[in-house]
């Protein structure tokens, strides 16, 4: 049928298809490799320099230079010793908040999926509850429950939030394999819930959330940098990428683009890199949307 | 009618929840009425002020009081502004619609415009190009692409202002307020715009792949015209719905960019009220948010009911898989 679409000019030529295809089969090498550094340079630079020194008020607003490669901020703490450890921070808070969502999400969603008529409903309706609430918003009354903000605090804020979207997913997938042989027959011979989660239903969704996944990470790290820099999340001793952009807003006013731009350029950077991979486990792992970028 | 009920049971419990985390959450509310005299405080003129405004009472004597004022109509005084809530909304909701709507209507235009130029072209250099640009800048923070705006049009090239709605001693005239406007819309049409693009082109190259388009075709018709013609107006159902269905995660952006930007809307207010602990005015926000947040989704419920009933029928339809574009 593809053929006769090309005949009248809808689709591209098969030649061009082909180089479309190649595109887009390419592994991205590119975004592995500075993530990777970037990673590297986080959780083990901490061996090769040392850590952020305390405020140090004669060398306020630096800009880079010899003394300190990406300048001082508005304390007088050097950025470049501060961006690693920082990195660590925002990087830790992705992960784990998305480990709380993804395991919220797997349970949620086979409960829904495998569970009783009223059952799946009742969650349902609880998902499309937190669903219509802006996630942002809902971080921060967690956060506000939790009250004052840590790291670890502030990842189960930001997990409570990120598991609806991988829920559905999962829900409908398992919906989908529950009247399969396999889950049938392990059910006959007496396998408990947790057993055919892990044994049968999770290598069969895993696909199909894996890039959901990936993204979470990105959706919660640029959750952290927003709240800390709303002042909600981290606060200003705790290094992290977002707390250090919340001196920015001053520095900005005093002409100190550095506090600006190297912390959030370093955010932008690994985010567009998590973005990239994700984009990639998606058209690699769901077909029937394939030919579509996002 | 149930949904009526539905509606005003939600608006309670929300009340209610955000009653309870306000005032659980730590933080002194005194410090917001009495500004920095409240933390030199003796203990005797401490306990007067609580008993003045009323939190000594236990909580759900609090919150009786509350409900029974607010169902009167009356929402109680701001303590930081000192004067009654209701004005003080409204003296910012106007800032707020005119953020929030115009650009919304800019997305709206634009995203239908790049995503059909995109799917026009599709694979083709400027597709390519502009959907590259759409993926960085759209997973950005908001916040961060607003400072960078910022940075580089008000601090740098000095042609927007850093800040507010009007400059302060101005005529407060279209023009002042168009060009303190300019910089958070572009930071909240660029945040958002992309998604709906996407959208937009990724439909329209899964319509352009339906027989009809091959029959038209065949039949004679130009591209343009298939295209446009046909092509269109059927995915426009599905896009007027996630519309309506993502007004509310526009407005949580919208409230972000307001902060960075300090425009004197409802989310710098929301955010003052929480962190200043301003119950009366946090609850009243808060309820305002809540109570439109709720009607837009019953709207969108209706809308996309009455143009495709089939996505009535099971769990919102196709809507729930356009959750995620990068």
């Amino acid at each position: 049928m593809d053929e006769r679409f090309v005949q009248v000019g809808i689709l591209p030529a098969p030649e061009q298809q082909r180089t479309i295809r190649r595109a887009k089969e390419k592994k991205p090498v590119c975004s592995a490799a500075v993530l990777g550094l970037i990673l590297a340079g986080c959780f083990l630079g901490g061996w090769f320099w040392e850590g952020p020194p305390y405020m140090d008020l004669y060398r306020a607003n630096l800009p880079p230079g010899r003394d300190a490669w990406f300048g001082t901020d508005a304390m007088g703490r050097d950025l470049f010793s501060m961006i690693w450890p920082g990195g660590r921070v925002s990087l830790s808070i992705g992960l784990l908040a998305t480990a709380l969502s993804t395991a919220a999400a797997v349970l949620l969603g086979t409960l829904s999926g495998l569970g009783p008529k009223w059952l799946d409903r009742l969650l349902m309706r609880f998902t499309e509850l937190f669903l219509s609430v802006p996630g942002l918003l809902l971080a921060v009354f967690f956060q506000a429950i939790l009250g004052k903000a840590n790291a670890a605090t502030l990842s189960l804020a930001i997990g409570a939030t990120g598991w609806t979207g991988m829920a559905k997913v999962i829900r409908t997938e398992v919906r989908q394999m529950r009247q399969n042989g396999a889950v049938l027959a392990a059910r006959c011979m007496g396998a408990g819930f947790f057993w055919i989660l892990r044994k049968h239903l999770t290598p069969n969704f895993m696909p199909a959330i894996l890039f959901m996944v990936v993204m979470n990470i990105r959706n919660a790290m640029a959750m952290e940098s927003t709240l800390s820099f709303m002042g909600i999340g981290l606060p200003l001793e705790t290094i992290s990428w977002g707390s250090m952009l919340s001196l920015a807003e001053k520095g900005l006013l005093s002409g100190a683009w550095w506090t600006v731009l190297v912390p959030g350029a370093f955010l932008a950077v690994t985010i567009l890199c998590i973005t990239d991979i994700g984009n990639y486990l998606r058209r690699k792992n769901n077909p029937r949307s394939s030919g579509l970028p996002g | 009618m149930k949904k009526c009920l539905n509606f005003f049971v939600s608006l309670w419990a929300l009340s209610m929840a955000v009653f309870l985390v306000a005032r659980l959450a730590p933080g002194d509310p005194l410090t917001s009425y009495y500004g920095e005299r409240a933390e030199k405080m003796s203990p005797q003129e401490r306990s007067w002020a609580e008993a003045k405004l009323g939190l000594d009472d236990p909580l759900p004597v609090q919150y009786a009081r509350w409900l029974g004022n607010a169902l009167h109509g009356d929402l109680g005084i701001s303590y930081k502004y000192k004067t009654d809530v209701v004005s003080v909304i409204g003296g910012r909701i106007g800032n707020t619609l005119l953020l929030g709507l115009s650009s919304f209507a800019l997305i709206f235009v634009l995203s239908l415009g790049l995503g059909a130029f995109c799917a026009w072209k599709e694979e083709r250099l400027p597709d390519r190009l502009i959907c590259r640009v759409g993926t960085i800048l759209g997973c950005l923070p908001e916040f961060w692409l607003s400072l960078v705006l910022l940075l580089v049009f008000s601090v740098w090239l000095k042609w927007f202002p850093t800040s507010g709605a009007y400059s302060i001693g101005g005529d407060g005239g279209l023009s002042d307020r168009l060009r303190h406007l300019v910089l958070p819309l572009a930071a909240s049409v660029s945040g958002h715009l992309w998604y709906y693009a996407y959208l937009v082109r990724n439909r329209l190259l899964e319509e352009v792949r339906a027989e009809y388009v091959l029959l038209a075709r065949a039949k004679g018709l130009g591209k343009g015209r298939v295209f446009f013609g046909h092509c269109l107006p059927n995915i426009l159902p599905s896009y007027i719905n996630l519309m309506a269905i993502s007004a509310p995660h526009f407005l949580g952006g919208t409230y972000v960019i307001e902060t960075v930007f300090s425009y004197p809307g409802l989310g710098t207010l929301a955010y003052e009220s929480a962190r200043y602990r301003d119950y009366p005015l946090l609850m009243a926000v808060c309820l305002l948010t809540g109570a439109f947040l709720m009607s837009c989704n019953f709207l969108a419920q209706g809308i996309c009911r009455r143009i495709d009933p089939r996505l009535g029928t099971e769990d919102g339809g196709r809507t729930g898989e356009v959750t995620e574009f990068g």
